[in-house]
């Protein structure tokens, strides 16, 4: 991993205190006890199969041509979009446009301290937000050119990757980007047999460790008017017959997020007529 | 090279009627051909050739300490390299976004510790484990990758042998770890849980697997499915397009059980081949 | 501006059928028999003999790129022997946020006597040119031409750095130092014309 020396680094051998904090003494095991009870109701009062409440705004940035903040329980993101330009360093002639997306942690946006370079998670979500926007973009409507996504998470509680997805087509579509259709995504995380929509960052960590045979996180965006999946993305260790369930469950917790993001383009369209 | 819009609904109209340009069916491989090791400064080798793609896997240890998050486990990590050799676009920085992709890959289909568990790479907790090196390279290219990657590297690991430990000497902060001096007690990994990945293309109303190349050019969009002991360990699509649900279900149905008949074979493979073969690739 | 009797629409939203009266048109596309909208914006309905056209329009400044047959407003900023480089600044009267490279090749400048063309005899680095937009090649940059009396050079700046104005076809002299340079004079039409002007370059259009 290389260094940027420019900034002033923590020791290389520094750990997060939390580590040796009380909780960490627990067992995996035990923590995830304490995330559901019986009732199926998680610690902040939702039931197992209950979306975190959205906030959402397009035309945040003045300087990006569209931009759209999101808050997603405590997850808080940004995203904006540019002006599409001339792909750099490119030869060939290309039919299709290009979109290139920039995923990145905010340095104090997750418990552990985060670098300013891209990770290889931070690398890993561009190319699955690059993938899913590419399905929702027109990009035949311009050749020869490339689409730049930012997205930085301000505060990673859960589902970041779900949330900038949102975010990003509204970004994308308040920004006047030809696009098929609106994008939604969702996380749905699995512990045995347990279902958690939308999970937050604790689910979501324990939900990646095998206290269970079965378990993982699905995170897949849809383009709810033709019915189409533009994006999958698993991980973890699930039966085939769990996964077909969450794509149901996911396809239609997609759909119920997409009237909010009509909503909020089409007050971005206001927003830009009376302007004018 | 690009295929024309005729040649393309020949491949469509091969794959409806269940017979593909090169005679296959639509859930059949293209011949392999698999040697284990065959580096002899690696922990654990192994080449595959699948038609025109030949990859090249070796497995290095190296003593590391584990993740203070983590004290219990050892670590994993896997590097593609796409030499210019495999496909003239390689060069330069051209294979880059395809080697993080791959990598990306099979780093997620790795993470559980139901595919390989990496508690049994902990030497002493929190303060030496193994670390595994597990570095691809790609040396021809000629479609279906990922497929061919993971048989390679499940074979890799199944061929790689951990050095036991003899005895461990803790003063202070100093450790100190002696290696048992006879080359030949190693312990082998388990790798019975190592996923498969299995990449199905959508072709027309059908889906495929093991795609050729003039076949990935016809495809609308791809699954690749990672399939360890009968679970599902990573599912991630590749090239753009979008799916619908239906379709998606059944894509996952597909790979699903073509990974389960081809991890079948490939154990039965590996079972046959003999340790300390001379000849062969490399050799 | 009245928000009420707005048609306000998102991407993705279906806005009618499709059939003979409705047609697809800017910022829609077609699929399965209904035209969806591509962008967020007003829904617009041209009538055109007795078809029904339907347009988004996304509010605030439009995403445009030069397409073929356009007129530019460019800057030349490198000449060479064989060909000049220039920066779009406008296409037609909408100034762009970002500027696109474009490349005027020696043969491209005048419509007569190709061969004997020089490149310095006709643009200088920092004169603001007006120029069509060549049919997209392989290659990757966009290509202009000047070979039009309508187009070339509009302003232009002598040796001294003062403005010049126009004396001939081939000529300008600085409004200063009254010393005369070479150009690629583009003929400007006055406003008061602009309309015929625009009907006489669609015309051209056509011809080609």
């Amino acid at each position: 991993m290389p260094i940027d020396h420019k900034r002033i680094n923590p020791p290389e051998d520094a750990v997060p205190y939390k580590l040796f904090t009380k909780l960490n003494t627990k067992s995996s095991q035990e923590q995830y006890q304490q995330i559901l009870d019986k009732n199926q109701i998680r610690k902040d009062g939702r039931h197992a199969s209950e979306h975190r409440k959205i906030y959402m705004k397009t035309g945040v940035i003045a300087h990006a041509k569209g931009s759209a903040y999101i808050e997603q329980g405590q997850t808080k993101i940004v995203a904006s979009v540019f002006d599409p330009r001339e792909i750099p360093n490119r030869l060939d002639y290309c039919l299709k446009g290009e979109v290139y997306c920039d995923f990145k942690f905010a340095p104090f946006s997750c418990p552990k301290r985060r670098l300013h370079q891209q990770d290889s998670q931070e690398k890993e979500y561009s190319s699955i937000m690059k993938k899913a926007l590419e399905a929702a973009i027109c990009r035949h409507e311009f050749p020869n050119f490339q689409v730049d996504v930012y997205v930085l998470v301000l505060h990673n509680a859960g589902s970041a990757l779900s949330a900038a997805i949102t975010a990003a087509g509204a970004a994308l579509a308040s920004a006047g980007i030809p696009m098929f259709d609106i994008i939604t995504s969702s996380t749905l995380a699995i512990q045995g047999k347990d279902v958690l929509l939308d999970p937050d960052f604790e689910e979501e960590t324990l939900s990646e460790i095998a206290i269970e045979k079965e378990h993982g996180i699905i995170v897949i965006s849809v383009l709810a008017t033709h019915d189409q999946i533009s994006h999958f993305h698993q991980v973890g260790n699930l039966p085939l017959n769990v996964v077909s369930d969450s794509i149901d469950i996911l396809h239609k917790s997609c759909k119920e997020i997409v009237p909010l993001v009509q909503k909020c383009v089409i007050r971005s369209v206001l927003a830009g007529i009376s302007e004018t | 090279m690009p295929l024309c819009d005729a040649e393309k609904t020949f491949v469509l109209h091969g794959v409806d009627a269940n017979m593909r340009i090169d005679g296959r069916e639509r859930e059949d491989y293209r011949p392999m051909e698999l040697e284990t090791d065959v580096v002899s400064h690696a922990f654990g080798s192994a080449r595959l050739r699948l038609a025109n793609t030949d990859v090249l896997v070796a497995v290095k240890i190296e003593v590391d300490s584990p993740f203070p998050e983590k004290p219990f486990e050892g670590k994993l990590e896997f590097f593609v390299d796409c030499s210019a050799n495999a496909t003239p676009d390689f060069e330069g920085r051209g294979g880059e976004n395809l080697a993080v992709e791959l990598s990306n890959c099979l780093a997620s289909a790795y993470r559980s510790n139901e595919a390989l568990d990496l508690k049994k790479l902990c030497i002493m907790k929190g303060r030496k484990c193994w670390k595994l090196y597990v570095d691809i390279l790609l040396l021809e290219v000629g479609g279906n990758l990922f497929d061919a990657v993971s048989i390679a590297v499940k074979s890799a690991l199944y061929n790689t042998q951990i050095p036991k430990i003899k005895s461990i000497h803790v003063d202070g902060s100093q450790i100190d770890i002696q290696v048992c001096d006879d080359i030949f007690s190693c312990t082998r990994l388990d790798i019975s849980g190592a996923p498969l990945m299995v990449t199905v293309c959508k072709i027309g109303e059908h889906c495929i697997v093991d795609p050729n190349a003039a076949e990935e050019q016809c495809s609308v969009g791809a699954v690749v499915v990672a399939v360890s002991r009968g679970c599902l360990s990573t599912v991630l699509q590749t090239g753009t397009g979008s799916f619908h649900p239906k379709t998606l279900k059944e894509c996952l149905k597909l790979g699903f059980s073509v990974a389960q008949n081809l991890e079948d074979s490939l154990m039965e493979t590996l079972g046959e081949i003999k340790p300390n073969q001379d000849v062969g690739f490399l050799k | 501006m009245d928000t009420n009797n707005l048609l306000v629409c998102y991407p993705g939203q279906r806005l009618s059928l499709c059939d003979k009266v409705y047609n697809s048109g800017q910022g829609t596309y077609e699929r399965q028999g209904y035209i969806y909208s591509n962008l967020a914006g007003l829904v617009d309905v041209v009538e055109k003999d007795g078809i029904k056209i339907i347009e988004v329009h996304s509010p605030g400044v439009q995403t445009i790129v030069p397409a073929q047959g356009d007129i530019v407003t460019a800057q030349v900023s490198i000449i060479t022997q064989q060909f000049c480089k220039c920066y779009i600044k406008c296409i037609g009267d909408k100034v762009l946020s970002r500027h696109f490279r474009a490349i005027l090749r020696r043969e491209d400048i005048r419509a007569t006597e190709k061969d004997k063309i020089d490149i310095y005899r006709s643009f200088r680095p920092g004169d603001i040119i007006l120029a069509r937009v060549l049919p997209i090649t392989e290659a990757h940059t966009y290509q202009l031409s000047t070979a039009e009396n309508e187009l070339g050079v509009v302003i232009a700046h002598s040796e001294h750095g003062h403005p010049m104005v126009p004396i001939s076809w081939t000529e300008m002299q600085c409004t200063k130092t009254y010393a005369k340079e070479p150009r690629k004079v583009a003929k400007v039409i006055p406003e008061s014309v602009h309309e015929d002007f625009i009907v006489r370059l669609a015309g051209n259009v056509s011809e080609n």
